[in-house]
């Protein structure tokens, strides 16, 4: 039974590089359960030559009440 | 001694595509699928708002299973293990 079952992820031992048993998609829904502010700057470019440039404020969340949907009616999307 | 031809034919690239696209499309409709569940556990919806995201979640379970079928490919063909990371998608055989 891997490692994940009894809820530990082990840390050393053989189970160590094992994967974590979990689907990635549980762990993105728990991440926007949680809620999630990504900021930063990314410039993409070739040969040097920056091209683009990508400037991010961006919260990821689920609505909640903690975290309400900015138009009432569920908005445009 | 040539070099070792790539036979890529056109079908079989544009199906490993369609699977990408489609496993992209997975990947959201799983989150989206958690995302109502987690929404209905929360409460402070309708009935019918319920009713109605229950109803849209199984249609479009429902067309990934046409669409998967009309592109030669199944359901689990879209999971995609990364590794280390384990797999991408939650296998749907429910």
């Amino acid at each position: 039974m891997s490692a994940a079952g009894s809820g530990v992820v082990a840390w050393s031992g053989p189970e160590a590089g094992a994967p974590i048993g979990v689907p990635l998609v549980d762990l993105l829904d728990r991440v926007l359960g949680t809620g999630v502010v990504i900021s930063g700057d990314l410039v993409i470019a070739i040969a040097e030559v920056p091209l683009i440039r990508l400037s991010l404020h961006a919260l990821l969340a689920s609505v909640s009440e903690r975290v309400p949907a900015p138009w009432s009616d569920g908005g445009p999307l | 001694m040539n070099a070792p031809r790539v036979n890529v034919d056109p079908d079989h690239a544009a199906r490993d595509l369609v699977s990408l696209v489609l496993t992209l499309v997975e990947l959201l409709r799983q989150l989206m699928e958690r995302q109502a569940i987690r929404r209905i556990d929360e409460g402070g919806l309708t009935e019918d708002q319920e009713e109605a995201l229950g109803t849209a979640l199984m249609m479009l379970d429902r067309t990934m299973t046409e669409l998967c079928e009309h592109h030669g490919l199944s359901r689990s063909d879209l999971g995609l293990d990364l590794g280390p990371l384990g797999p991408l998608l939650a296998d749907t055989e429910w």
